[in-house]
């Protein structure tokens, strides 16, 4: 399976993180432009792919996650501006015929990603 | 227990008690402190910690570009570019003094070229190139400290002390 998948997950509570906002861009220039905004489900993964393989192209991509929301949306108590609010993951897919599968594991206070399968 | 987890313990009940106050008047999702000014200087600082676990080792000569949010916009503006030493630190407090203040910061690392200075032989362009972590700096009376743990396929960061 080729294409772009992502997973949220919960370190607070140990859950798969759902109901997530997700921006997803790809880099055109200096710039990143908005493709998609989606929102996790259940599971803490997307309902369709990010992006499906026959649209993976190479090039740099940015998928925004909503931290902050997620957590005061479960009555977490934040400082305000809080320490982790949007956070941005940028990558770039080098073989449009490999999967990307990009986990986004949060809390409050960290946030860790990496080339997942 | 140092001085600064005794003020992160006091923020805490603090905002538990606003939290319980919020519940009551209006709802838990509802209840939130007021936000802090951006911009007020103190007496805490911003430092870093690079650590590579690719190599194992610690993360020495890695340019890191320190930028902060326009007011509320999603623009940011450069505010210094440092890098690490021996030992995956700065030489100096990232911000210290009147440099200090409160914000929206992010700090974005070089990694495409740091591993490329390495002979690291990765795909091009390789998963990760500038890499930005964003933070704020909500009390400028703590210290914040954000170490970082990174590969060429990973990484993570958040707040240590």
């Amino acid at each position: 399976m080729a294409g772009i998948t992502t997973h949220v997950l919960d370190t607070v509570n140990g859950k798969p993180g759902a109901g997530m906002r997700i921006e997803f861009s790809k880099r055109v220039g200096y710039g990143f432009v908005l493709q998609k905004t989606v929102y996790t489900n259940a599971d803490g993964r997307t309902d369709q792919m990010i992006l499906a393989p026959g649209e993976t192209t190479i090039g740099e991509y940015e998928l925004r996650f909503f931290v902050e929301d997620y957590f005061r949306g479960k009555g977490v108590q934040l400082p305000d501006p809080a320490f982790i609010s949007v956070v941005p993951i940028r990558f770039s897919v080098f073989d449009p015929s490999q999967h990307y599968h990009v986990p986004m594991l949060c809390s409050p206070w960290n946030c860790t990603t990496y080339r997942g399968s | 227990m140092s001085s600064e987890q005794n003020k992160r313990r006091d923020f805490l009940a603090t905002a538990l008690a606003v939290g319980a106050t919020g519940i009551v008047a209006s709802g838990a999702t509802s209840a939130q402190a007021t936000p802090a000014p951006l911009g007020v200087t103190g007496p805490g600082r911003l430092t870093l910690h690079a650590i590579d676990t690719f190599l194992g080792v610690t993360g020495a000569g890695l340019q890191i570009d320190l930028n902060i949010q326009n007011g509320n916009s999603d623009q940011y503006r450069l505010v210094k570019t440092v890098y690490t030493v021996t030992g995956g630190r700065t030489a100096a407090p990232v911000l210290i003094g009147d440099e200090f203040r409160t914000g929206r910061y992010e700090l974005v690392l070089h990694l495409d070229d740091y591993f490329a200075q390495r002979g690291a032989d990765l795909p091009r362009p390789n998963f990760l190139s500038k890499v930005p972590l964003r933070f704020a700096v909500y009390d400028a009376n703590q210290n914040f400290h954000v170490p970082v743990l990174f590969s060429p396929w990973g990484y993570s960061y958040y707040r240590g002390s």
